[in-house]
């Protein structure tokens, strides 16, 4: 193996989103619960200087997973492969055995910088689901894809988000990666039953969990910020999807309003403790 | 040809996000929840832009700066992937679009000056194999790769709130990242930017690029040049531009 290249290291427990804001205090000690870090490739695939030394750091010491941004999985323009190609060497270099995406659209004919949502059609399946085979010969791996927090759904749709979901996932016979913070916040903004909707998912196929907090604004819309503490409801919901999936390796995701990363381990610890609730026998 | 449906209302949404102003929200869309879109994607490009450009943001006044921001995202085919790449991407935008905002004769330059000290801090380019302590005049340099050599019309360095240049003053800078990854700015002349320029076009030694400066200036006695070189590598050794000779 050429020295650049890591071993490989797969996720497994609890773990964080890895932050610029947060390299100097889990320099000095990262806190025990936190199994492995997450990263957008996106942000750190192609940079010198002083991030990649602090990001060689620690993957040197902790497994991490590659959450993308920008793939643009359902979108109109070309797949762009000159991106998945240096998404697969960036994981290469850092030991990386698992790449997620989200199941939406972040460009047109150029660059939007933000996820958007699919439209619910069959054409809109067939699509997707070529991209993502492609993505995955590119990268010679399964993806998993992530269920999508979303504002708007578009018109017309030919079948229900959960449907489209397990279409794609079946037919391309990619992963999923599951967010209960979206489902969440999906369900409180369009009015339908999250755990029906979390029990209507191929959960079988899941590799990985995000948990988040969000934001509530004047007129009771939530927006998926990642910028506040997880609340309760999204807890139980995480709770529910351990009895469904078990103990899946799961990232607490922190974007804005970063606390110290002692407030940041506690919620961590939340997810570990879930995980071990999962792992015991069900009583009666 | 004609799209499927569901491209149809991609890119009637995308045209409505990139101009909310003047193109209809896609049908069956309601106001409040687009309006959710509309500020997330332009809280984006527009934190990503303040971030990187504050003075052009400070001595153009948030009001022009913010159309200013707003036409980059309606105009600009940005094609990068990379995030850290809007601030790239303006700077592309500034110079190549026909952009109808009046804008000083320095902003261009002024923006690329200050998106430079984001790219050079996160150049990946390794640390070439060097001899520290080499002969300079006699072994082929090694140049610090995170390095950049730049060339303006205007005196970028001293834009500020309190200097807005009337006329232009070629300034040439040096932009590099040192040994401990601090980003450095050092103005420099036209003769150390051309033997700089030399330097990294192919590894050479000292005294051979002395010699072809001399004779581009149409020095019949190299010899001063070669002088000059001698102090002028050293000192550029010492701050890091230089890295050394070829091991």
């Amino acid at each position: 193996m050429p020295q650049h290249l890591m071993p490989r290291q797969a996720a497994s427990g609890a773990g964080l989103g890895f932050r610029r804001e947060l390299i100097e205090p889990l320099k000095r000690g990262v806190p025990e619960v936190i199994r492995f870090f997450e990263i957008a490739p996106e942000n750190w695939a192609g940079v010198g200087g002083k991030s990649a030394k602090d990001l060689r750091h620690f993957s040197e010491r902790y497994p991490f997973v590659c959450h993308g941004l920008s793939l643009s999985l359902g979108g109109p323009a070309p797949l762009d492969e000159a991106l998945l190609l240096r998404i697969r060497s960036f994981m290469a270099e850092h030991g990386i055995m698992l790449y997620t995406e989200h199941l939406s659209w972040c460009a047109d004919d150029s660059q939007l910088y933000d996820l958007l949502p699919i439209p619910l059609s069959e054409k809109a399946v067939k699509w997707t689901v070529d991209r993502i085979a492609r993505a995955q010969d590119i990268l010679g791996r399964r993806i998993g894809i992530e269920n999508a927090s979303y504002y708007v759904a578009p018109p017309d749709a030919e079948m229900s988000e959960s449907e489209f979901i397990s279409a794609i996932v079946r037919e391309s016979d990619c992963l999923l990666h599951l967010d209960v913070n979206n489902i969440y916040v999906n369900s409180r903004n369009f009015g339908f039953d999250p755990l029906a909707f979390l029990d209507a998912l191929p959960l079988e196929r899941t590799c990985y969990v995000h948990v988040a907090g969000h934001y509530v604004e004047a007129d009771g819309l939530l927006i998926d910020t990642h910028g506040a503490d997880v609340i309760d409801p999204v807890w139980s919901l995480l709770a529910t999807a351990y009895q469904r999936i078990g103990d899946v390796p799961t990232c607490l995701e922190r974007d804005f309003n970063i606390p110290d990363l002692g407030r940041l381990s506690a919620e961590v610890e939340t997810i570990a403790r879930l995980q071990n609730a999962a792992r015991q026998p069900q009583a009666a | 040809m004609n799209l499927p449906d569901f491209q149809a209302f991609q890119h009637a949404f995308g045209r409505h996000l990139r101009d909310p102003h003047h193109t209809p929200r896609p049908a069956g869309v309601p106001a409040r929840r687009m309006a959710v879109y509309n500020e997330l994607l332009f809280n984006n490009i527009t934190g990503a832009l303040d971030a990187c450009f504050p003075l052009c943001r400070k001595l153009l006044g948030d009001i022009r700066w913010r159309r200013l921001n707003r036409t980059f995202f309606r105009d600009w085919k940005a094609s990068s992937p990379w995030f850290r790449e809007i601030p790239r991407e303006f700077v592309r935008y500034l110079n190549e679009c026909a952009i109808r905002q009046p804008l000083p004769a320095w902003f261009a330059e002024l923006a690329h000056y200050e998106w430079i000290e984001l790219a050079v801090d996160t150049m990946d380019c390794p640390t070439p194999p060097h001899q520290p302590a080499g002969d300079l005049m006699r072994q082929p340099i090694v140049l610090n790769p995170a390095l950049r050599l730049l060339a303006f019309a205007w005196p970028v360095q001293r834009i500020g709130p309190g200097y807005r240049p009337r006329k232009p003053q070629p300034t040439q800078l040096v932009v590099y990242r040192d040994a401990k990854d601090r980003v450095r700015f050092v103005a420099t002349n036209p003769v150390t930017a051309r033997l700089l320029a030399l330097l990294g076009a192919q590894p050479t030694a000292g005294e051979a690029a002395c010699r072809q400066i001399a004779a581009e200036l149409q020095r019949s006695d190299p010899a001063p040049v070669i002088a000059f070189g001698v102090d002028l590598l050293d000192d550029l050794r010492r701050q890091g531009i230089v890295l050394g000779t070829a091991a």
